[in-house]
């Protein structure tokens, strides 16, 4: 306690630190009011930081631990470009057509299939983009067998963001996570995947017990599914061959990065760049100007901002309020960032909270162990529990209002164009039993496995 | 010659709370000029005689195709009696909710190649024509800009300015 009392009396509370928090607080407050646009916010904030010197502009767009976190960029915009040149090929709606039929047009099978396929997709490419590819097909099934589409977009949403959470590439506070703790893909599988399998195995049963007796349909609109042909979904064979040589290049690449010593940004970048050259695609700018710059942008500002507060030691005092709460117990420190994070990320964007926890994580190890610093510190056998956590929590609490993860805001959208909209009631009412569920099974998970058996 | 001069006066306009069904029999007779030949697109005014929209068979065409098929090509997997069930659902919905409210128009005083340039660059195929205070007062059609041009290749008297 005596060093914590210590460290905390080095955070000193001036002129700077208090501009810098008004910012902060100021971004941060507004994009939960949700009048700007977020993107918008982002860049004035970041441009403030550095008009009001809070932190260089040097330090901003070039420094790891104050500025713009280039490997989540470039891994994000280069899967943004695969994805980008083989969504004209129509190999997603083949899949979820495929997917259909394989349920034999049955409601439950459906929603099954299509929450287990969202997952798996998901676990690779970002939730949005799973969710954009999945709900026009489920959208067009439900009017086929006239269901009410509903439940299926929002089992959809959510296990989009269960499936998100298995890996590394899923979903942005993976990546994020990644990229500060410096830990490979291999990490993520060996660590999250597991709880994420029996998660999604719980989730499928309890939406069974949920729906199961709800839906039915007439014998004769299983027909229309039936007819359906998903081989003539599929409208450039020969780009989508390639397409998938380089996916599972790409993912191999991934697999092996930790060993090779790439980043992962390194991995993706070559993936897109090779996926690129052999499309022969002679407009690339196409491609290019459909990435969601308007989300890159948000990233690149929010890391600017928390660069600012992390410079004036806002993040460190937090940290250290954190530890008190906790006692420094480290089972606990991990149940309340687990817990704490879940709930967070379900009524606020989990990017910048998972941007403002990162160094919030590492301040709050240097706290633990003053000594030790870089790869050691990050990867201090205590600590790994606490970043496991925070992923969990962020990733997983995101299902708990429509408001929570980008998936669900996507898919109530669409909801609402269709003529039934979704009420954050209504999203809660399926949303918050179910992340506590999923919650709960992490919190056995990560007690277990790394307090009792400690593997 | 001026807008004012190829314009058709307005007889047929929808209003903003009339249903898709009153709309599309409307759409069905409305006159053109001296004939009753059925139109593709109508000025939708409101109580005021204020333009506030464009309804046109376009706009109806949108109105049974699912916002979802803009997003992925699902039209393969589509099916016989989709396009009639769609119609029928959606027959007393509002004119206000599917019509065009970003409308573009030209003065009455608007030369025609100024028409010409909004027919071109909005893609629009007819224009609301407005007087000096708003209201609407007519229709300028493509169909009548090319009989302009027609005459204008055909027959050296109609050249500009008068």
């Amino acid at each position: 306690m005596t060093e914590e009392v210590k460290a905390a009396t080095e955070v000193v509370m001036g002129t700077q630190f208090w501009i810098a928090t008004a910012i902060f607080v100021l971004v941060y407050g507004l994009i939960i009011a949700d009048k700007i646009h977020k993107t918008i916010l982002a860049i004035v904030g970041a441009a403030s930081m550095i008009i009001l010197r809070i932190v260089t502009q040097e330090d901003a767009f070039h420094s790891m631990e104050l500025g713009i976190d280039w490997n989540v960029i470039f891994l994000l915009v280069s899967m943004m470009i695969i994805i980008n040149i083989m969504r004209p090929t129509g190999v997603f709606e083949y899949i979820a057509i495929k997917s259909a039929k394989v349920a034999k047009g049955r409601p439950f099978a459906i929603m099954a299939i299509f929450s287990v396929v969202t997952a798996v997709v998901s676990a690779f490419l970002d939730n949005v983009t799973t969710v954009l590819l999945i709900a026009p097909v489920t959208l067009l099934i439900c009017q086929a067998l006239d269901l009410d589409v509903v439940p299926f977009l929002i089992t959809e949403a959510i296990a989009s963001n269960i499936g998100g959470t298995a890996t590394l590439i899923g979903d942005p506070p993976n990546i994020m996570i990644a990229s500060k703790a410096q830990l490979d893909f291999m990490a993520f599988v060996y660590n999250l995947t597991p709880v994420i399998i029996v998660v999604l195995i719980a989730y499928v049963i309890t939406i069974k017990f949920i729906f199961g007796k709800r839906l039915t349909v007439k014998e004769e609109l299983r027909q229309r599914v039936m007819a359906m042909n998903e081989n003539e979904a599929i409208k450039d064979p020969l780009l989508l061959k390639k397409c998938l040589a380089v996916l599972a290049i790409t993912v191999t690449g991934f697999i092996f990065h930790g060993m090779l010593h790439y980043e992962p940004a390194t991995i993706a970048l070559a993936g897109a760049g090779l996926l690129l050259l052999v499309s022969g695609t002679k407009e690339p700018h196409h491609i290019l100007a459909e990435c969601e710059w308007a989300t890159l942008f948000f990233f690149m500002g929010l890391f600017m901002i928390v660069g600012g507060v992390v410079n004036v030691g806002l993040i460190k005092w937090m940290a250290i309020k954190v530890l008190d709460i906790t006692q420094g117990s480290l089972l606990g420190t991990s149940t309340v960032i687990l817990w704490f994070s879940a709930f967070a990320s379900a009524f606020i964007d989990n990017i910048p909270y998972v941007a403002t926890m990162n160094p919030l994580v590492i301040d709050m190890a240097k706290q633990l162990w003053p000594g030790v610093t870089g790869i050691d510190l990050l990867h201090h056998p205590d600590l790994m529990p606490i970043w496991w956590s925070l992923a969990l929590g962020a990733c997983l609490g995101g299902n708990g209002t429509m408001i929570g993860a980008s998936a669900n805001v996507v898919v109530c959208g669409m909801a609402e164009k269709m003529g039934k909209p979704i009420s954050f009631k209504q999203f809660m009412l399926y949303g918050m039993p179910l992340m506590i569920e999923s919650v709960i099974i992490c919190h056995v998970y990560i007690w277990l496995r790394y307090y009792v058996l400690k593997i | 010659m001026k807008a004012k001069d190829l314009m058709i006066p307005v007889q047929d306009y929808l209003k903003p709370d009339d249903t898709l069904r009153d709309a599309v029999n409307l759409l069905k007779v409305a006159q053109r000029g001296e004939e009753r030949v059925g139109v593709k697109g109508l000025p939708v005014l409101d109580e005021a005689g204020k333009l506030v929209g464009m309804l046109s068979i376009r706009d109806i065409l949108k109105s049974v195709h699912p916002t979802y098929m803009d997003l992925m090509n699902l039209g393969e997997f589509t099916w016989d009696g989709m396009l009639e069930e769609t119609a029928k659902k959606i027959a007393d919905k509002k004119v206000y909710t599917l019509m065009t409210k970003d409308v573009i128009t030209v003065k009455e005083d608007s030369s025609l190649m100024d028409a010409v340039d909004h027919l071109i660059k909005r893609n629009v195929k007819r224009l609301p024509v407005i007087d000096k205070t708003g209201k609407v007062i007519g229709m300028l059609y493509e169909r009548d800009v090319f009989f302009a041009i027609v005459k204008a290749m055909l027959n050296e008297n109609t050249g500009g300015g008068k």
